[in-house]
């Protein structure tokens, strides 16, 4: 299966690292043979219709920060020219979200669905701004257009859904969406330290961003909460229907007061048919969605099954690989591999 | 919610365990029983009265029918006032904005009563926060009193936190 990878960070970098990781088992588990036939960043592209060395790839990468050292790279070749260009099965679209546009990521979606290309990404930008059009065009081209790891990182709260609640009507989806308010929540919550001192304390480690307000003031989490509605109780909801409140204001005190009657506080997102809503919410200590640390946890309310809950990492590179990864086991197997 | 049901028994050995059964095995919490062997009713039954705790209507309902269909004699079915409680954080500047106010206003629904209110007061000039309980006599009335506190706070700029999945 011949994959071209579009965006070449931390996530484009290990996922690459998982695909040599688990060749074997690929080929051994599901006779799945991925080569990686083109990598295109801001720089440029590396093209080889053979499969690139992703070893070499990577060191280049590495030390470069960027693709265009590697032998016979195209310096300021754009992601878009290799959509279109060159032959490959799945493109993977991998760039940085942008909430406002979903570009470039949109652009890039849509042209290799065009091309016939079947899509994999795990870029929340168009799937907030333009998930509907996407889905239709894909369907009507005839490609799968998957995207489980924009969600929940590792846990892949769409798949879990799609695929194995199939008999149930899904009620509400609640969840924790965001590693890095639960981090600060958390770490409030244990040490009784003020809102800021955490925050800082986790820049410092690198989970939270030094821009954090899309984190702090819930977006990110609306976000996904925009795309668990549209893809999964098939709404057509907006961003901006999400009614959005952060945590900037949750003290230590209140913390401690909500322990006192038993509760813990959490930045929730809920999606149901006339309720979207991200917010602190109390919730009972033992809850399955009291989860501490950077997890995720989201609780489907079903009429069958009643209630289902799934916890994971919900960011970093090889967690999220896996998502990827599964989404293209899912389109191999879907073409009879 | 609070339920209390009165039934009659007969004068057997055994039936008191018979009828506390269900009411655990579907979700009662048992708060108290008032087993009155010595006043017998007309029908020369003992009357037997149990108050318990359970969380959803329809397990009431459950324990209710699984009692009827065993034979138990059902006298009364009831329901205590500030049956429904609930518990509401608040962030903000609440006694400059007026906590007297804000209480009454939510004492002034019917079947509606404040509870209990803990208040952590934040640093000179910064927001504190305050835990609110609210007894409501049933659903309707719990429901009514967080919609006026939703209110309340956009007015006074009070951050409310609900509970997980409340009245939506």
């Amino acid at each position: 299966m011949r994959i071209v990878l579009i965006g070449f960070g931390n996530l484009g970098r290990g996922f690459s690292r998982v695909l040599l990781h688990k060749a074997r088992f690929l080929s051994t588990n599901y006779g799945l043979e991925p080569h990686v036939v083109a990598v295109v960043d801001e720089y440029g592209a590396a093209v080889d219709a053979d499969g690139l060395d992703l070893k070499k790839l990577l060191k280049t990468a590495e030390r470069k920060g960027a693709v265009t050292g590697y032998p016979g790279a195209e310096k300021g070749r754009q992601a878009l020219d290799v959509i279109e260009k060159e032959e490959a099965d799945v493109v993977f679209e991998l760039t940085p979200t942008n909430i406002k546009t979903g570009e470039p990521g949109l652009t890039h979606i849509k042209a290799a669905i065009l091309t016939g290309r079947h899509v994999v990404t795990s870029n929340k930008g168009p799937l907030v701004i333009a998930f509907r059009e996407l889905d239709r065009l894909a369907a009507k081209k005839g490609v799968e257009f998957r995207y489980s790891a924009a969600v929940g990182g590792a846990t892949r709260v769409i798949s879990l859904a799609k695929k194995l609640l199939t008999a149930n009507e899904i009620h509400a989806i609640r969840g924790v969406l965001n590693g890095t308010t639960n981090y600060i929540l958390t770490r409030m919550s244990k040490e009784g330290a003020p809102f800021d001192v955490v925050l800082r304390e986790a820049q410092e480690l690198g989970i939270a961003e030094k821009d954090p307000t899309l984190d702090i003031e819930g977006i990110d989490t609306a976000c996904k909460i925009t795309i668990l509605a549209n893809t999964i109780l098939g709404m057509n909801a907006k961003l901006k229907d999400v009614k959005t409140t952060g945590i900037k204001r949750v003290r230590p005190e209140a913390i401690r007061l909500a322990h006192e009657a038993g509760f813990t506080i959490k930045l929730i997102g809920v999606a149901k048919r006339g309720l979207l809503e991200v917010g602190p919410s109390l919730v009972p200590l033992g809850h399955p969605l009291a989860v501490g640390g950077t997890l995720n946890a989201v609780t489907f309310e079903t009429d069958l099954a009643r209630e289902i809950t799934i916890t994971g990492f919900g960011a970093g590179p090889q967690e999220t690989s896996s998502a990827l990864l599964g989404d293209l086991i899912d389109i191999h197997r879907s073409l009879g591999g | 919610m609070r339920a209390r049901l009165e039934m009659e028994l007969e004068d057997v050995p055994g039936q008191l365990v018979k009828v506390l059964d269900p009411i655990s095995r579907f979700g009662g919490n048992i708060q108290s029983v008032l087993h009155q062997r010595e006043r017998k009713t007309p029908r020369g039954r003992v009357p037997v009265t149990v108050i318990f705790e359970v969380d959803e209507r329809a397990k009431l309902n459950r324990i209710v029918a699984t009692l009827r269909k065993m034979g138990v004699l059902i006298t009364r079915i009831g329901e205590r006032e500030g049956a429904v409680k609930t518990t509401v954080l608040l962030v903000g500047h609440i006694i400059h904005t007026d906590v007297r106010d804000t209480i009454d206003r939510l004492n002034a629904l019917r079947g509606v009563m404040v509870s209990d209110l803990s208040l952590a007061m934040g640093a000179h000039g910064e927001e504190s926060a305050a835990r609110v309980t609210i007894a409501a006599a049933d659903d309707a009335c719990a429901k009514a009193a967080l919609s006026r506190l939703v209110r309340i706070s956009a007015e006074k700029k009070l951050l409310m936190i609900k509970l997980l999945g409340e009245k939506e």
